[in-house]
């Protein structure tokens, strides 16, 4: 039974505060208190047990739209801390409900075997971004110097007027970017299977940078993140002066869990 | 260079506002699958996804940096700084309009907050 300290939904239209969602976590967890989340002013978190299950929420002022970088982060950083002790399902950003009422029955316990499977899944891991970047200069000399017609349109545009040469440049702007995009393709595969039985699972996230390289979500076994280390550790030397690579993590585990649908 | 923010099990890393909303945008659980009766309509901030899609831009700006690029390589018989000027402006220059809006996100974040979320209770530490 959920505590209803705080008893916000009346039989009224004119509600003002709702139970913002940020994920859902076992039910023995315990909770650092003082600690605030999303909404101006901020609301503290607290958990609504239902059984083995809890989800992590806060009251948030719904008169109010969400969304500032302060709300973004709250989001993600209770999610993030809350990975290194115990397993979470996150929600996306910007779920309220009406009541604790409401979290306790209608989320946990209607979904009671869903979440409880989900969560006995994700114990003991944790996700890992791989992100690469190329370095632009290198990853352009490289191109030219493999691809011949995009050699013979760059000596064409060379010094000459950019707007009489405009479709030239189009041209090979075309091929660049489409020979990134392989490159890409390629680079993103060679992390992905190099990883492939040092994880429980992988996605690969959308670029959104025409210089990615290898944008990649691991979910990792605690115990195999020096692997991942050490994957990364070797790409980077055999990618040097090339790709730039970033690790973040361990965090919630955003891009593996199901939607629902 | 290679940068490694962080390794195993060593906490979250510090990141900006631009890492955060890509991780974290149009990610997780959608509980309007879940609950259908008791969910509250919250207006959030429309938040632009950020994703590469090919223009003629984008060509333009490929092609740009290529010509670039080949002015620098002609000039490396040239005094050191001139030629490092120049590189350093074609890169400026040529920085995509897509790290430029990262810039700017990044000047909100970094507020160098911590928060700590839930521990489990086996640990009877508080």
């Amino acid at each position: 039974m959920p505590a209803s300290t705080q008893e916000k939904s009346g039989p009224d239209t004119g509600q003002q505060t709702g139970v913002y969602v940020y994920g859902i976590v076992p039910g023995d967890v315990k909770l650092h208190s003082g600690v605030h989340g999303v909404g101006d002013p901020p609301g503290e978190i607290r958990l609504v047990r239902s059984g083995d299950l809890a989800a992590l929420v806060s009251d948030v002022d719904i008169t109010r739209p969400l969304g500032t970088p302060g709300d973004l982060q709250a989001h993600q950083e209770i999610l993030d801390a809350t990975v290194a002790d115990a397993p979470v399902l996150p929600s996306r950003f910007g779920a309220v409900l009406t009541s604790e009422e409401a979290v306790a029955a209608e989320l946990l316990d209607a979904n009671h075997d869903e979440f409880a499977a989900a969560l006995r899944q994700l114990e003991g891991r944790a996700q890992y971004i791989v992100r690469g970047r190329y370095a632009e200069q290198v990853i352009l000399e490289e191109i030219l110097s493999e691809n011949s017609r995009a050699a013979r349109l760059r000596d064409r545009i060379r010094g000459a007027d950019p707007d009489a040469t405009r479709e030239l440049r189009i041209q090979l702007g075309e091929i660049l970017n489409n020979t990134v995009a392989n490159k890409r393709q390629a680079d993103t595969r060679l992390l992905v299977s190099a990883m492939k039985d040092r994880c429980a699972a992988s996605v690969v996230r959308t670029a959104t940078s025409e210089m990615d390289a290898v944008y990649v979500a691991f979910l990792i076994d605690a115990d195999q993140a020096g692997e991942l280390e050490r994957v990364v550790a070797d790409l980077s030397d055999r990618w040097r002066g090339r790709v730039e690579l970033q690790v973040r993590g361990p965090m919630a585990p955003y891009d593996f869990v199901g939607n629902g649908g | 260079m290679t940068v490694m923010q962080s390794g195993g099990g060593r906490g979250p890393s510090p990141t900006g506002l631009a890492d955060v909303i890509e991780t974290i945008l149009d990610k997780g659980m959608v509980i309007d699958a879940y609950v259908r009766v008791s969910l509250v309509g919250i207006e959030v901030l429309t938040i632009d996804a950020r994703v590469v899609i090919a223009s003629v831009d984008t060509y333009l700006r490929f092609a740009e940096a290529v010509n670039r690029l080949d002015i620098s390589q002609e000039k490396q018989g040239l005094p050191g700084l001139v030629g490092d000027m120049q590189e350093g402006g074609a890169k400026h220059k040529t920085k995509g309009m897509l790290d430029a809006a990262t810039d700017k996100l990044r000047e909100f974040g970094d507020s160098g907050r911590e928060r700590q979320g839930a521990r489990r209770g086996r640990r009877e530490e508080d």
